[in-house]
């Protein structure tokens, strides 16, 4: 899609600061089969792109033509990477005499390229291109708390971009994580600010999950962030507070909402991160996996087990797999017979699957 | 049946109003049982019409955005053919060709259009193309391709981490290490050193989910050196379909290797991939298609990559016939035609998918979709036709045609620089050509008329035009295949 810009603009061809290059047709002497009908813009830039790439010419103008066409198609990776090449290219050295832990100077063309990005990410969400030019650009700004502010943004625009949340846990690894701290060039004053960013994501989740408690993106960031990012912590009464942490947070979530796979599975991974048998969570577990009974009370209110409310629908297909894991006996073959016949029907050979598997003593398994 | 919408427990979130919005779609496109459309119809034509358009007339100015992928543009259209049973006349054939050798980089692999960087993308769909359209001789493709080229491009793109950039400057993702290892092992490019740590690169990207994210942070800070064991390697990003097709593929096919790595070997939890995977097939107001993610919606191309993937647990030793007892049944000599009737081992409900493409996803006007009302396009026809073929046919790892192709080898010299492991090389080029497809093993919902071609599982070509193009360049003969009953009846 032509983009306002490239239209308004005049074609290279019609340009005197372009006369000097001979465009390159696509196909040379080629009528190419399941062609794509070009506009006269794209047609156009590209054409001259070809030949600055097979000229090798890394100048200024080579920004503006690289800008025209992804501002037409963002996901024309050569023209990325040729942009790319050609700001390392016109971007000064660094300073020799640079201390080591210090923020580096931005130069006015990286300060330029940054500015185009946050309009760019905003405008091609969905392309690959447009988040993997910022992490270029990451190691040269040395900036990630503005990223961290910038992809806040961008996820209030689209809450489950797979780019922008793979994007934010890439940048918390390596700003923040492990790695950083052996990196040389990481300036101090982003070392120093990783116990606070790390905090702050948790924070960022919570407020995630209460715009929608099913975001699985932001489950699986608390996940990278709680375990992934910095593996379990080093004291074991620091891995218990965690762990009861984790379990009341997503206890507490699942009575919000019961029939969520989202916490379902974060509860699971949980429990398997830290080699607790899910029939430690049982009694939970329990007051979701059958029908609303009629005498409910709500006289005791059990904080380590909160309640379904008046609401959840019952049973809780999720609760009843759970428990059938956690158990893997008779009983737990009954449930899963109760979801292949009943509950959850669509995955009644999986379920009976998992029955044959649980009786399975003898035989030994194919490789 | 009763059809029960999925919960929101009075508590309704966007996801959740998203959800309730197309469950109300697709159930408009359910038949009434007493209906004559409860018979649903393959618009085999149609779609034949769509894809002959965009072959001869070309793509719209939209198409714009695929510029880059345009060895995808044709590869999914080709493709689309093949699974159709329909094949190119010669002229069209040549006029392929052409187009593809065009994008050939100089220094090495494919590039998205002419003039264009070298990519593994569009490297693994220009390749795949080729082996639908090309031929060997001269101008016929296949030996114009520069294998010693395209080794040291995809050596040029190797990570410490065992993981690969898809181009230069760009990304890592196990998108681009699928297309990589699929090209290098029907092309014999495929060594012990390009492949040095991969296998823990994928298992790495497997989340707490069981499904594999697009990529894992590597142990080692942006400039430095590799931090010792044991360096968290967090995948990032959430467990998804198409990055999990790829991940689980990727393992398939370098497990002839993984049997000469040192210690430790690199382990996946396939008990939770196969729960992860499960657990992507929609319920019955689904009509039984497949998301991408947990609580996203379903999507026909996921027809594919979620379901195309339990054909890939089979060779993992998870579900199939094959896998039911600890004797192999020779389903492929016709002995046990029929069973499948009887025993239905395959993980996931392969009727209720069809009924999803059938369905939802085909566009009255041609081509099929995500899902309606949206509208058809090259990518979402074929995969999710390949979808719909691999929920029909039951395409199995054969130990039987495994040792035959073994015992066919003929010692063949490689020309190229690097030095294989010789018995891995064998190994992969067995393993590969031992897909067969089970004898009266095909369920096809809505009869014999929807039958597709079946594709396979690993590739994503028909087996024939994988058998043909990776013998070509092993210099290897294809054993015929033994079939010692009847041929069974495939439509059941």
């Amino acid at each position: 899609m032509p983009s306002k810009a490239a239209a308004d603009t005049p074609l290279f061809a019609e340009r005197e600061e372009w006369a000097d290059v001979q465009p390159l047709e696509q196909y040379e002497g080629v009528n190419p089969i399941a062609p794509i009908f070009y506009s006269p813009e794209y047609k156009d830039a590209t054409g001259y792109f070809r030949a600055i790439v097979q000229a090798g010419e890394k100048s200024a103008r080579v920004l503006e033509l690289t800008e025209n066409i992804i501002r037409q198609n963002p996901a024309h990776y050569s023209a990325w990477c040729y942009r790319y090449e050609t700001l390392l290219a016109l971007l000064p050295p660094p300073a020799e005499d640079a201390d080591a832990g210090a923020q580096p100077d931005i130069p006015p063309l990286l300060a330029a390229e940054l500015a185009l990005m946050d309009e760019l990410a905003v405008t091609f969400l969905k392309t690959y291109q447009v988040w993997h030019h910022r992490r270029l650009l990451v190691p040269l700004a040395r900036q990630p708390r503005r990223e961290l502010a910038f992809i806040q943004r961008g996820l209030a625009v689209d809450a489950k971009n797979y780019h922008t949340w793979s994007y934010r846990q890439w940048l918390l690894a390596a700003c923040y994580g492990r790695g950083a701290a052996a990196d040389p060039a990481m300036p101090d004053a982003v070392l120093d600010e990783a116990a606070g960013v790390w905090a702050g994501e948790l924070d960022f989740v919570d407020a995630a999950l209460a715009q929608d408690v099913r975001n699985n993106s932001a489950w699986h960031h608390r996940f990278f962030v709680v375990y992934g990012a910095r593996g379990q912590a080093d004291s074991e009464a620091e891995r218990a507070r965690i762990f009861r942490r984790e379990l009341i947070y997503t206890k507490q979530n699942i009575a919000i909402a019961p029939s969520n796979p989202s916490a379902w599975n974060y509860l699971r991974g949980v429990l398997r991160e830290t080699n607790t048998p899910f029939a430690a969570v049982q009694d939970f577990a329990r007051l979701y996996a059958y029908p609303h009974s009629a005498d409910e009370t709500r006289d005791v209110v059990d904080l380590d087990n909160p309640a379904p409310g008046a609401d959840a629908e019952l049973p809780c297909v999720q609760a009843m797999e759970f428990l059938a894991d956690a158990w893997e006996t008779e009983a737990g073959a009954e449930m899963w017979k109760s979801l292949a016949n009943e509950h959850d029907t669509i995955r009644r050979q999986y379920w009976e699957h998992r029955i044959r598997d649980a009786h399975q003593t003898i035989k030994p398994a194919v490789e | 049946m009763s059809i029960k919408a999925t919960s929101t427990d009075g508590f309704p979130t966007s996801t959740s109003r998203s959800q309730a919005e197309t469950e109300s779609v697709l159930l408009e496109h359910l038949p009434d049982p007493a209906s004559s459309a409860a018979t649903p119809v393959l618009q085999k034509n149609a779609h034949m019409q769509f894809l002959i358009r965009n072959l001869v007339q070309g793509f719209p100015t939209r198409y714009i955005s695929q510029d880059a992928s345009q060895p995808w543009l044709l590869f999914w259209t080709l493709q689309a053919f093949s699974v159709l049973q329909v094949a190119l006349d010669p002229g069209n054939k040549q006029r392929c060709l052409e187009k593809i050798m065009a994008w050939q980089h100089p220094d090495g692999g494919f590039g998205g259009g002419p003039g264009q960087a070298a990519h593994l993308l569009p490297t693994y769909a220009a390749i795949c193309a080729l082996a639908i359209v090309g031929r060997p001789g001269p101008g016929g493709g296949w030996d114009e391709v520069d294998r010693k080229k395209m080794y040291a491009f995809f050596l040029s793109l190797k990570q410490k981490d065992g993981s690969f950039l898809v181009a230069h400057h760009s990304e890592v993702d196990v998108r681009g290490i699928y297309c990589l290892l699929t090209v290098a092992t029907m092309l014999d490019i495929l060594t012990p050193e390009l492949v040095d740590g991969t296998a823990a690169f994928i298992a790495s990207c497997q989340t707490y989910e069981g499904g594999f994210a697009s990529a894992s942070h590597p142990p080692f800070p942006v400039s430095g050196s590799v931090l010792p064991p044991p360096a968290p390697r967090p995948p990032l990003g959430e467990a998804h379909g198409g990055y999990t097709f790829c991940a689980l593929a990727s393992w398939v096919l370098l497990r002839p290797y993984m049997e000469q790595t040192a210690e430790p070997k690199p382990e996946i939890d396939l008990k939770n991939l196969m729960r992860w995977l499960v657990h992507m097939q929609g319920t019955e107001i689904e009509l039984g298609g497949f998301k991408g993610r947990t609580n996203k919606l379903v999507d026909g191309c996921y027809a594919w990559w979620c379901g195309g993937a339990f054909a890939l647990l089979e060779a993992l030793g998870l579900g199939g016939i094959q896998n039911a007892d600890s004797d192999e049944v020779p389903v492929d000599s016709g002995v046990a035609a029929g069973v499948w009737d009887d025993v239905d081992e395959s993980l996931f409900n392969r009727n209720a998918l069809q009924e999803y493409i059938l369905y939802a996803g085909q566009h009255p006007a041609g081509g099929l979709r995500d899902k309606p009302p949206k509208n058809a396009d090259a990518y979402h026809t074929l995969y999710c036709l390949s979808g719909l073929s691999s929920a029909q046919h039951h395409i199995y790892p054969s130990r039987v045609r495994k040792s035959q192709v073994l015992e066919a080898w003929e010692p063949s010299g490689w020309s190229l620089l690097y030095v294989p492991n010789e018995n891995a090389r064998k190994v992969a080029f067995a393993e590969l050509l031992s897909w067969t497809e089970e004898e009266g093993g095909s369920h096809i919902v809505g009869g014999k008329a929807n039958r597709l071609n079946a594709t396979h599982p690993l590739t994503n070509l028909t087996i024939t035009h994988t058998e043909a193009l990776t013998a070509h360049y092993y210099a290897q003969k294809v054993p015929e295949r033994i079939r010692t009953a009847p041929k069974a009846d495939p439509a059941a």
